[in-house]
């Protein structure tokens, strides 16, 4: 009789013993089943209110003349104090003075470079350098083009904004903000976001412009009704026509990236939160499809059919790991269409929530991660089950490493919660992240690698073992 | 390829415990080679490290002229029941011998095959943990059987069967040898192997006792001893020995004579009128002569368990 015994026939040799066993069958539904079913629970409770909050903000100190009709103004940033990555000092045009007046503004900032932003909801790059800068802005009717320079002499446009509800006669001149700082501490229990004022400061010179008279310059510390405890008072002084202005808060909104939305759920990460407890269905998966060739005695029946024991371990992890794979992402996907229609009925609508399609970059990113997620930590489970062949033992090592930190975690200190979501195997769940969090331990991919190398530490040892040994 | 095993020089030690010491053999096609020995006598140990399953400190362990793990296709080249147990209890019996097919490339008819030759063929959908004893060694053998491997090595098969099973199994380890295959069947009981076996290797304590065939251990083994059966026990006892003979009493009318042919012995008795039944040339049983050969090798005295390894 002829035969093979590539690596192609151990890999459908190893799928057959997989798909043959009721066990391993039920795990890989299961797996599915408690994702969605979990993901589903989770979402169908919990709501937002973050639509009623307020859309904008507008907030900062404003040193202004009339300009009437068509014109043009421009002014050279010296220098800014870097009280705040998102600090802004440059040029604006105002309807007024008054709370929500329509804007359009060409503003310097320490960490993001030069933005032409209008109406709280548009926001253009810049160059990315920072001060000194030369900056302009000329208003054609409602349009509003914004120019930089970096000597005064050569300009470059940055873009142009519509400002359509702008008056004949607006407001105009040189503006100052810096957003509040927001920390936020762990409390027994959960969460507290504590806030304190920043302050901006920026020199400026050589302002100039159509109409704008020297000496004629009206201040103005432009905040909501009822002020912002989170926003100082501002001020300036000019001294030969020099200006130095300080002022506090921001001027943003939704499509304006400073944007501080008073909602902050990760709605893609929610939605595949099931991901957490189906890894167990996972763990017990990998543990088995190693153990039970020990436990059954299986393996020396494989080992006569397959001499190779590094063909047949690493077919094992691929059969495993594809399979895991194929069902995690499955299980992603339902999970995260019902998590997202069900927190769209609970609130978490555009624009503090933008609706969020599979396609996304960053959705895509969590749900191809999560199901990358459970497969290599089935591989991990492999390794540690052929390590240990005994299955209870295995499962409690593995169910150690990543759910008992899940649950320890939140009750220790903020510092020992990052340090712990850094260095066990649950880092591999930052994949499923798509929003940055004060509580943010490791980047997308790099907590995935954490998880990866543990899993490569674990199939290497058991490898090595597993030639070593008499089987 | 040569259809042999050939095992050159075998040692192998767990700790300090020598389970097979330069043990020597040679398995040769179209035979049944029967490897006999106690209970830990180290004859699974041996089969283990012909399937390259266990590393050898000390020698070779060769199938068709080649080391288990060099041969291309192993399935084809041996076919090896080992444990009966090592079946996934969750795993229907055709499952089982699938995932073996596959793993060398084997066509799933082939599956459907054996489990035929070996009865199994209505109870192939059955999961392998509902399965007797009996039933898993008979899985167990199509497993060996898949590649229709021109050596085959199995590890204590009679045990579990029941009569029909056994009568069963004799047939096919016949009709596998005619077939010119090598074959290698363990058995810690000698008689497991009467009528069945061409060739014998006899093991105690991992080292060799005998490798000889059948037909030349048996003979060796029953010597020239006559078995009397007389009314005159003391009679006949007296007067065989004063001829020269060594006489021992058996039974109370039976007597065992060694030194004397039996002609001799009939022509003493009937010269001095002693009365006598029967005289017979004795033959020893396959199992005497193993008892005679292991009497002092025997490493679990009383009922000992298959517990070796």
């Amino acid at each position: 009789m002829t035969g093979r015994d590539g690596f192609t026939q151990v890999l459908r040799g190893e799928l057959t013993k997989l798909v043959t066993v009721r066990s391993t069958v039920w795990c890989v539904l299961a797996t599915i089943g408690l994702t969605v079913l979990l993901t589903t629970l989770a979402t169908s409770v919990g709501s937002t209110n973050a639509n009623e909050g307020p859309r904008f903000v507008d907030e900062f100190h404003f040193v202004h003349q009339p300009l009437t009709g068509d014109g043009t103004v421009t002014a050279h940033v010296v220098s800014q104090e870097r009280s705040q990555e998102w600090a802004k000092a440059g040029i604006m045009i105002k309807a007024g003075a008054a709370n929500g007046a329509p804007y359009a503004a060409i503003m310097v900032t320490p960490d993001h470079g030069v933005r032409l932003q209008s109406t709280f909801d548009t926001d253009i790059s810049g160059n990315g350098g920072t001060v000194p800068r030369w900056l302009r802005l000329t208003r054609t009717g409602a349009s509003v083009a914004g120019f930089e320079s970096t000597d005064g002499n050569s300009w470059r446009q940055v873009g142009t904004v519509n400002v359509g509800a702008l008056p004949a006669s607006a407001e105009a001149g040189l503006f100052v903000s810096s957003p509040p700082k927001i920390e936020t501490v762990k409390t027994n229990g959960g969460n507290e976001t504590r806030g304190s004022a920043t302050q901006g400061a920026a020199v400026f010179d050589n302002v100039s412009g159509t109409s704008l008279t020297p000496g004629r310059w009206t201040d103005d510390t432009v905040r909501p009704p009822g002020g912002d405890p989170l926003a100082n008072e501002g001020r300036s002084a000019e001294e030969a026509g020099r200006f130095t202005v300080v002022g506090s808060g921001d001027v943003a909104g939704y499509g304006i990236a400073s944007w501080q939305p008073p909602g902050n759920d990760d709605i893609v990460a929610n939605s595949l939160g099931g991901v957490q407890v189906g890894l167990m269905a996972v763990v017990a998966l990998g543990v088995l499809f190693g153990t039970s060739e020990f436990k059954t005695g299986t393996i020396r029946t494989t080992f006569a059919a397959s001499p190779r024991r590094t063909r047949v371990l690493v077919a094992k992890a691929l059969v495993l790991g594809g399979s895991v794979f194929l069902a995690g992402l499955f299980a992603s996907v339902i999970a995260f269409l019902i998590g997202q229609r069900n927190m769209r009925r609970h609130g978490y609508e555009p624009p503090a929530y933008p609706y969020v399609s599979l396609t996304d970059g960053p959705a895509l990113r969590a749900i191809i991660g999560s199901a990358l997620f459970l497969a290599v930590l089935a591989v991990f489970s492999l390794g540690i089950g052929t390590i240990r062949r005994r299955t209870v033992g295995a499962i409690v090592v593995v169910l150690a490493l990543v759910v008992v930190p899940q649950i320890l975690a939140p009750v220790m200190s903020l510092n020992a919660e990052v340090w712990i979501n850094r260095l066990t195997p649950v880092a591999g769940l930052a994949i499923q992240r798509t929003t940055e969090r004060f509580d943010d331990a490791i980047a997308p991919w790099a907590g995935l690698a954490v998880l990866a190398a543990y899993a490569a530490v674990a199939f290497g040892f058991a490898l090595w073992q597993l030639r070593k040994r008499d089987a | 390829m040569d259809a042999t095993i050939e095992v050159r020089g075998l040692r192998k030690t767990y700790g300090s415990v020598v389970a097979v010491d330069e043990l020597s053999f040679t398995v040769a096609p179209g035979q049944v080679t029967g490897f006999v020995g106690p209970n830990g006598a180290g004859k699974s140990t041996t089969m283990r490290m012909v399937l390259g399953l266990d590393a050898p400190d000390a020698g070779t362990a060769l199938v068709g002229g080649r080391p288990y793990r060099d041969i291309p296709v192993p399935l084809t080249a041996l076919g090896a029941l080992l444990d009966a147990g090592a079946v996934h209890p969750g795993r229907r019996a055709r499952d089982h011998l699938l995932w073996l097919a596959h793993y060398n490339g084997l066509p799933a008819r082939r599956v459907d095959e054996v489990l035929e030759l070996v009865g199994l063929a209505t109870v192939a959908r059955r999961r392998a943990g509902g399965f007797s004893l009996g039933m898993r060694q008979r899985l167990g053998i199509a497993a060996a059987l898949l590649g229709d491997p021109p050596v085959l090595m199995f590890d204590e098969p009679v045990n579990g069967l029941d009569p029909e099973g056994i009568v069963w199994i004799r047939g096919l380890l016949r009709r596998l040898a005619g077939e010119g295959r090598a074959i290698l069947v363990s058995s810690h009981l000698m008689g497991e192997l009467e009528g069945t076996a061409d060739h014998l290797v006899v093991i105690g304590r991992g080292r060799l006792i005998a490798d000889t065939t059948v037909r030349e251990l048996l003979a060796a083994a029953s010597g020239d001893r006559v078995v009397l059966r007389t009314s005159d026990r003391s009679g006949a006892m007296s007067v065989l020995a004063n001829a020269g003979a060594t006489v021992a009493a058996t039974d109370r009318d039976r007597v065992t004579v060694s030194g004397l042919p039996s002609e001799q012995v009939v022509a003493l008795l009937t010269q001095q009128g002693l009365p006598f039944s029967e005289v017979a040339a004795h033959r020893a049983s396959l199992e005497e002569a193993y008892m005679e050969l292991t009497r002092d090798t025997v490493e679990f005295s009383g009922a000992g368990q298959e517990g070796e390894r």
